[in-house]
């Protein structure tokens, strides 16, 4: 098959291991790191532009390499090519091999900060994006030095607490291996930050089948959701996640 | 006397010291707390939230507004127990079991005790057994639930069936938010309210209790 790939850039590695060994002929476009923080109609927009621009014809379907990932993906339509979405919330399902993988260690280790090579080594983090984001737009990602100017010493450091301190909402961080590593440098790197701020630090084997399945047209109906020209996603709210809503 | 246009003024500010400095000198002077509340605090309150809704405040002024107004609040709050005034409503809050995140529940929390609001927050990863438990001993008005993750909204779903299962559902009104949360899927999992902002979340609130 003939495929065209539309990846968020997290899955960079993974991705490309994968294509180079499927059999179908795969063209990969990735997109930035950080689409879901610029809220879901932003991230939405840009989705539609790429999708839209895809050569009627040319595939036999377009590969979204997306999660629900905060409702950026509801709402987008198939044109002339049908688009196939992993049953995911997020990368992570696809970093671990299966939504029930995610979904049971997800419920046992509440306040994990996942990290993989795409985590670690991709996004750009003084970019334009990074201005776009909700948290910028809304005040959340501010540097101490900014809050200080703004509001005064007193009232930052309270403001930092309150909102800036990831430790409220995390404790560990999860180095998910996915073999695509040359070195053990993303491992190293997530465990001295963990060190550093006083977390825990788990690495596990990630699954890279679900990938594998993903580009070589392996979609079953319960870990995909194909989207037929005309038709336009939307979430369920269930364990599948997503379905189709007609046009 | 001192004037108390400085109580409503330094709440708007998010000038905590000054906000408990008039209060602490209108309470000595016996200024009335109830008259303190409703006159001062709570009006400064809805404009901190009409400015978030304008985008002239963002969640760094709401949370310097909220410092100001829990502090006044800290120093009324006994004598308005002592007189045996009601709130508004009492209020359960928390995030959903398996969610750490608590900035935006935080913000609702306090935006509904500057309403008048009595609330209970219970933190995050909040398991429903425990929403049932706390509705069981504390007999709140409303629960008020807080995701901030497509993966953790489920439990929203869950808390509900938990509070139908204890049997009791029709003793509270929830509402339900966070940003992942949608009028839809408030209205699919039978909750009775739903605001995509803080300031909204106050409105519901008031809402949900007088009807």
């Amino acid at each position: 098959m003939q495929l065209k790939l539309i990846s968020c850039e997290i899955f960079y590695r993974e991705l490309c291991a994968a294509v180079s060994r499927s059999r179908n002929t795969v063209d990969i476009e990735f997109l930035p790191k950080g689409l879901h923080d610029i809220g879901c109609a932003s991230m939405l927009a840009r989705l539609q532009e790429v999708v839209d621009r895809v050569e009627e014809g040319k595939y036999e379907a377009v590969l979204l390499g997306y999660g629900l990932c905060n409702n950026g993906i509801v709402g987008l339509t198939a044109r002339a090519t049908p688009i196939v979405i992993p049953r995911a919330h997020d990368c992570i399902t696809l970093f671990l091999g299966s939504r029930q993988r995610y979904f049971d260690y997800f419920n046992s280790h509440p306040g994990v900060f996942f990290k993989t090579t795409g985590w670690i080594e991709r996004g750009d983090s003084r970019g334009e994006l990074r201005q776009l984001s909700i948290q910028r737009r809304i005040g959340l990602d501010s540097s101490f030095e900014e809050l200080v100017e703004k509001y005064g010493e007193d009232n930052a450091r309270y403001l930092w607490d309150e909102m800036c301190d990831l430790g409220r909402n995390y404790r560990q961080l999860t180095f998910i291996e996915m073999g695509v590593e040359p070195d053990d440098r993303f491992e190293r790197q997530t465990r001295e930050e963990a060190a550093s701020r006083g977390w825990d630090f788990e690495r596990v084997k990630g699954d890279p089948s679900m990938i594998q399945r993903f580009v070589d047209g392996c979609w079953d109906e319960r870990e995909f959701l194909i989207v037929r020209p005309g038709a336009r996603v939307a979430p369920t709210y269930e364990d599948d996640i997503i379905t189709l809503d007609q046009l | 006397m001192v004037d108390l246009t400085q109580l409503h003024d330094a709440i708007l500010r998010g000038d905590a010291k000054k906000a408990v400095a008039v209060t602490r000198e209108a309470l000595a002077e016996n200024a009335s707390p109830t008259e303190l509340v409703s006159k001062h605090m709570i009006p400064a309150m809805d404009e901190v939230g009409r400015r978030f809704e304008c985008q002239e405040y963002f969640v760094p002024e709401l949370l310097l507004s909220a410092r100001a107004m829990k502090g006044a609040l800290e120093l009324i709050r006994p004598l308005l127990v002592e007189q045996g005034v009601a709130s508004a409503g009492r209020v359960i809050i928390g995030t959903v079991k398996g969610d750490l995140h608590d900035i935006g529940k935080n913000l609702v929390a306090s935006m509904l005790e500057g309403a008048g609001f009595e609330v209970i927050d219970l933190g995050t990863d909040v398991a429903p057994g425990k929403i049932v438990t706390e509705i069981l001993e504390r007999k709140p008005n409303i629960v008020a639930l807080s995701a901030l993750l497509t993966t953790t909204m489920p439990f929203m779903k869950s808390t509900i069936e938990e509070l139908k299962k204890a049997g009791v559902r029709e003793q509270v009104k929830v509402m339900v938010g966070g940003a992942p949360v949608t009028q839809q899927y408030a209205e699919q999992i039978g909750a009775d309210g739903y605001s995509d902002n803080a300031n909204g979340a106050v409105a519901i609130a008031r809402k949900l209790v007088s009807g």
